[in-house]
C-alpha cells in the first residue's frame, strides 16, 4: 500500500486498452447457483451498466469483483494481468473499489474515520492524530463536493442520503482503476451530484460499473449495458441502439405467455375480505387496495419498495403509523399475528425467511404444520405423536406433501418440502385470507407447481390471497389482479390479460405504465398516489 | 452546480450538516463522566462516615481491594467492546493465583518472573479463546466457558484445596506504598489505563470499536476482523493475568476458586461503566471506575454496619439504577 487514501496520480493515466475483463465466472452455494456464467468487460473511462431482475446474480458478481466472494470458476483480468482478489483489501490494492448497496459504513465512527479505515495512522506512526484524521477527512469531502458534511460527525447520526454519498465518495477515493456502484441512487433524491462525481472519475480513466434498476438513469449516464438473467450474462448492448423493449426482453427472457387461470368474475357484492386504506410507515407512503372473496391479488415490486413492510403490517407484525385495515368490512386493529388470525375470517401469513421466521428446525414436519391449532389436536391437553400426524395429513395433501415426511425433523427435509409444510401450515390455520410473501422462493419447479395448485384451489373455494413474488412469471400465471409497488406507493395496477411481464417490468422500474381503463391516467414522470382508490 | 458549491461554501461553517451540537448532559454519558460522579459521591459519603478514609493508608487499602476487579473488568471491557463475552476470566485468575502460591519466587527478580508468568498464562488462554472465536467462529460464550472450565480444572490439579503462600516480596511490595504515599496497586491500574489511552489511538483501537458496532460493514471497509478479535482476546487474557497477580498479592495465599467471584462482578463493572454489552460503545476507564464503585460500595455498606449478606443486594440495585439512568441520559441526549 502506497498511500492510505489509495488515490492514484491523476496525470499519468491515459485511456488506452486498459480494462477489467471477467469470463466464465461462476459461484454456487451448496446446491444454489448464485452465478452460473458471467462474461463482462469494463473499459477504462467508460460507464457500463449491469442490468437484471432480482436474483439474477448482480450482487454476487459485485462481491466477486470486490474480493468479498471467491468464484468457483472463471477468470478475471485487470489491465492485462490476472485479477483474483481474495479480500477487500487485496481488491483495494489493485485499485478496485465498491460502493455497496447496503452501505459499508461503521455507524459509531466519524465520517473521517470511515474514509480512512482500516489504516488511520500515517505509515510508520503507531498513533493516530485525531486532528490529522479530521483534516484528511475534510480534504476528501472537499474533493467530492461534500463540504457541507462535518468530517467529525458520527456516521450513524447522519441521514441516509448523506451516508450513501459518503459511501460513494469513499469508493471513488479508493478506485483508481475500477469503480463499482451498486444501486447508488437507492436513497438519493437527485442524481446531479452523483453524475458529476462519476464524470470526474471517468475523466481520470476509471472503469465504472453502474448497477441500477432505474433505466432512465442508466440511459443518462451509461454507454453500454450487460444483462444478467438467472445467473447468466445474456449479452452486452450499446445503450444508444437498444430500445427499452429490447432491454426488458433481455431481462425477462421470453415473450411466451404462461397458461393463465381463467379470468374470474370480479366485483362481488359483499364487502372485501381485506382492505387497506392509506397505510403508512415501515416503508409505505399511503397504500390502499381491496382484496375480494376468491381473488388472487399479486404484488410486484423491485427489492425494497415497501412490499416487506406492507406484508408485515397486514400480518400484524408491525403497527402502521397511519391509515387503517378493514377485515370483512369492519375496521380492524390487531398487533400480533395471533390476533390477525382471529380477526374476522382470519388472516394467515407465510413469512419471507423460511429458515428464521418459518420453520422450527428441530421439530417434526407434522408439528410444524399443526402449530397454529395445537390445542385442538390433543386429547385432554395431551398430544400424542400420531395425533399431530393425523391432524396434519389433510393439509399436507393439499400441497402434495408426501405423508411419509410428516414424521421427520423439518430441518432435515429439502427446501421444497419445508416450503410445502409451511404452506400447509398457512392453509391449515383455517384463515380465509392468506398473505404469501414470495411463496416459491428458492424451490424447484415441481414444488412450485404444487404450491400454485394449492393457491388456486384455495381461491376457487372462496379464499382470498395476497401474494408478493420476486418472479414475474409467477405473478403472470397466478394473479387475477396485480399491484405494482414503487417507492412505498401503489404505482400501477394491472388486471386480467394486462398482466404481462414486460408491462410489469416497466411499471416496476417506475417507468410509465398505461393504467387499466377507468383509472385516472398515470404519468410517466413519477409515482402516483393510491391508484387503487379510484378503482370503483 | 459550481455556483451552488461556492455559495454554500460562503455560508460555512454554520451550514455543515450533521448532528446538532451535543448537549452537555449527553456528553456526560459518553465516557466515564457519570460513573466518576457516582464514585465521588460515594467517596464523600464514605469520608463522612469514616474520617480516616482520606488517610494514605486507607486509600492504599481501598486501591488494593479494587485493583483485581478493576484489571479484570478492564480486560472484559476489551472483549465486550468487540461484541463478545469472556468467561475465561475466572479460570485465568484462579490459575495464576495457584501458580503463584505453589511456586513462590522471592525477591524483586522473582516478582518480575512471576508477573511475566501471569501475563504468559493469560496471553496463552487468550490466544486459545481468540483462535476458537475469531478463526473457528465459535460463539464467544461457548468457547470461553470451555477454557474457563479447563483452567479451573488445571488450577485444581496444581492446588486441590486453599493453601500455599505467595512470595513475601509480592505480598508486601505490591500492596504497599511508594514513598509512603502512592499505592503500587493504584499505579498498576493507572498504567493499564494509560496504555489503553494509547491503544485507543491506534488502528487497532479504531478497528475494535468498528467490529463491535457493525462487523460486516467493518469487514467491507477493509478491517481485518479476525486479527482484531484475536488480539482482543490475547490482551484481555493478559489483563486477567495481571488481575490474578494483584489478587494473589492481596490475599497472599492460593485458592483454586479465587477467580470465580470476579466473573460476574467484572460484567457488573463493565455495565456500570456504561459500556454497551452489545459492543462498540464504552471504554476501559469507565469499567475501571465501575469496578472501583462496586468495591467502594462494599466498604461503605460495611462501615454503615450493614450485614455483608446484603452487599450483593445493594450492588445489584446500584447496577440497575445506573444502567437505567445512563440509558435515560443517552435517550435525552439523542433527542436533542
Amino acid at each position: 500500500m502506497t498511500d492510505a487514501t489509495g488515490r492514484p496520480d491523476i496525470g499519468e493515466r491515459q485511456p488506452s486498452f486498459r480494462e477489467m475483463r471477467a469470463s466464465g465466472v461462476s459461484k454456487s452455494y451448496g446446491a444454489t447457483v448464485a452465478l452460473e456464467h458471467a462474461d463482462i468487460a469494463l473499459r477504462a473511462g467508460e460507464v457500463h451498466a449491469l442490468l437484471g431482475e432480482n436474483g439474477a446474480g448482480k450482487s454476487t458478481l459485485v462481491r466477486i469483483f470486490t474480493g468479498a466472494v471467491i468464484p468457483d470458476r472463471g477468470e478475471m483480468q485487470l489491465h492485462g494481468e490476472t485479477y483474483a482478489p481474495r479480500s477487500i483489501l487485496e481488491a483495494r490494492q489493485r485499485e478496485v473499489a465498491t460502493a455497496f448497496q447496503e452501505l459499508s459504513l461503521v455507524p459509531n465512527l466519524t465520517v473521517a474515520q470511515n474514509f480512512l479505515l482500516p489504516s488511520l495512522a500515517r505509515p510508520g506512526r503507531p498513533l493516530i492524530s485525531a486532528r490529522q484524521v479530521i483534516a484528511r477527512g475534510a480534504d476528501i469531502l472537499e474533493r467530492h463536493a461534500l463540504r457541507r458534511i462535518d468530517p467529525a460527525a458520527r456516521v450513524g447520526d447522519l441521514p441516509l442520503a448523506e451516508r450513501q454519498r459518503i459511501e460513494i465518495a469513499r469508493a471513488i477515493e479508493n478506485a483508481g482503476r475500477v469503480l463499482i456502484l451498486d444501486e447508488p441512487t437507492a436513497s438519493l433524491a437527485e442524481t446531479d451530484w452523483l453524475f458529476e462525481q462519476i464524470g470526474k472519475a471517468r475523466a481520470r480513466g476509471v472503469a465504472i460499473l453502474y448497477i441500477s434498476h432505474r433505466l432512465a438513469e442508466v440511459r443518462e449516464i451509461c454507454t453500454s449495458a450487460t444483462v444478467l438473467r438467472n445467473g447468466r450474462s445474456i449479452g452486452t448492448v450499446g445503450l444508444g441502439s437498444a430500445s427499452d423493449g429490447d432491454i426488458f426482453e433481455m431481462m425477462v427472457g421470453h415473450r411466451v405467455e404462461h397458461a393463465r387461470r381463467p379470468g374470474r368474475v370480479a366485483g362481488t357484492a359483499s364487502a372485501p375480505r381485506l382492505a387497506a386504506e392509506d397505510l403508512a410507515g415501515h416503508g409505505l407512503h399511503g397504500v390502499s387496495f381491496q382484496l375480494g372473496e376468491g381473488e388472487i391479488l399479486g404484488v410486484a415490486a423491485l427489492e425494497g419498495q415497501g412490499q416487506r413492510g406492507l406484508f408485515r403490517v397486514l400480518a400484524g407484525l408491525e403497527t402502521p403509523t397511519g391509515g387503517g385495515i378493514r377485515v370483512d368490512g369492519k375496521a380492524a386493529a390487531y398487533r400480533t399475528p395471533r390476533a390477525a388470525l382471529r380477526c374476522g375470517s382470519g388472516i394467515s401469513y407465510l413469512p419471507e425467511e423460511r429458515k428464521t421466521e418459518g420453520i422450527l428446525a428441530g421439530l417434526s414436519a407434522a408439528t410444524n404444520v399443526v402449530l397454529p391449532f395445537l390445542p385442538r389436536v390433543g386429547r385432554a391437553g395431551l398430544i400424542g405423536r400420531r395425533d399431530e400426524e393425523r391432524a396434519a395429513l389433510p393439509a399436507a395433501q393439499n400441497v402434495a406433501l408426501s405423508p411419509r415426511y410428516l414424521g421427520f425433523a423439518i430441518g432435515d427435509l429439502s427446501g421444497g418440502n419445508q416450503q410445502k409444510a409451511l404452506m400447509a401450515r398457512t392453509l391449515a390455520t383455517g384463515a380465509r385470507t392468506l398473505l404469501l410473501f414470495d411463496p416459491t422462493r428458492g424451490v424447484d419447479v415441481g414444488t412450485k407447481e404444487s404450491i400454485y395448485a394449492a393457491i388456486r384451489a384455495f381461491a376457487e373455494g372462496g379464499g382470498s390471497v395476497l401474494f408478493y413474488s420476486s418472479e414475474l412469471p409467477e405473478i403472470v400465471q397466478l394473479a387475477d389482479r396485480c399491484l405494482v409497488l414503487y417507492g412505498g406507493q401503489v404505482f400501477g395496477e394491472l388486471e386480467g390479460a394486462d398482466i404481462a411481464e414486460q408491462k410489469l417490468v416497466a411499471a416496476m422500474i417506475g417507468h410509465g405504465t398505461r393504467p387499466p381503463a377507468g383509472h385516472s391516467s398515470v404519468s410517466s414522470a413519477g409515482p402516483v398516489h393510491a391508484v387503487a382508490e379510484s378503482a370503483r | 452546480m459550481s455556483d451552488i458549491a461556492t455559495t454554500s461554501a460562503a455560508a460555512l461553517p454554520a451550514a455543515r450538516s450533521g448532528p446538532a451540537p451535543r448537549h452537555r448532559l449527553w456528553r456526560l454519558t459518553q465516557g466515564a463522566g457519570l460513573i466518576l460522579g457516582l464514585y465521588v459521591l460515594l467517596y464523600a459519603l464514605y469520608a463522612y462516615q469514616q474520617p480516616r478514609a482520606l488517610d494514605a493508608y486507607a486509600i492504599a487499602a481501598l486501591m488494593n481491594n479494587t485493583a483485581p476487579l478493576a484489571l479484570a473488568a478492564a480486560g472484559q471491557t476489551l472483549v465486550v467492546l468487540s461484541r463478545g463475552f469472556d468467561l475465561s476470566i475466572a479460570g485465568v485468575i484462579s490459575l495464576c493465583n495457584v501458580v503463584l502460591a505453589v511456586y513462590p519466587l522471592e525477591g524483586p527478580g522473582g516478582a518480575l518472573v512471576s508477573m511475566l508468568l501471569c501475563l504468559a498464562i493469560g496471553g496463552a488462554v487468550g490466544a486459545v479463546n481468540g483462535w476458537l472465536v475469531a478463526y473457528l467462529r465459535l460463539q464467544s460464550i461457548a468457547a470461553t466457558l470451555a477454557t474457563m472450565i479447563i483452567c479451573q480444572g488445571i488450577a485444581l490439579v496444581i492446588l486441590n484445596a486453599p493453601g500455599g503462600y505467595v512470595s513475601e516480596w509480592i505480598a508486601d511490595e505490591l500492596t504497599g506504598r511508594l514513598w509512603g504515599a502512592v499505592p503500587v496497586s493504584g499505579l498498576a491500574v493507572a498504567a493499564v489505563v494509560g496504555l489503553w489511552l494509547l491503544v485507543r489511538r491506534t488502528d487497532y483501537g479504531v478497528a475494535l470499536y468498528a467490529i463491535g458496532a457493525d462487523e460486516p460493514a467493518a469487514a467491507l471497509s477493509g478491517v481485518n476482523v479476525r486479527r482484531t478479535r484475536f488480539l482482543t482476546f490475547v490482551m484481555a487474557g493478559m489483563l486477567y493475568g495481571l488481575a490474578g497477580l494483584m489478587l494473589s498479592a492481596q490475599t497472599a495465599t492460593g485458592n483454586p476458586n479465587s477467580g470465580a467471584p470476579l466473573l460476574l462482578l467484572s460484567f457488573a463493572a463493565v455495565a456500570l461503566g456504561g459500556t454497551s454489552l452489545s459492543g462498540g460503545r464504552g471504554g476501559l476507564f469507565a469499567s475501571v471506575m465501575g469496578a472501583a464503585t462496586l468495591t467502594l460500595l462494599q466498604k461503605v455498606l460495611f462501615s454503615s454496619g450493614v450485614s455483608s449478606f446484603y452487599t450483593g443486594l445493594f450492588q445489584g440495585v446500584v447496577l440497575i439504577v445506573a444502567v437505567v439512568f445512563s440509558g435515560l441520559l443517552t435517550r435525552i441526549g439523542e433527542r436533542k
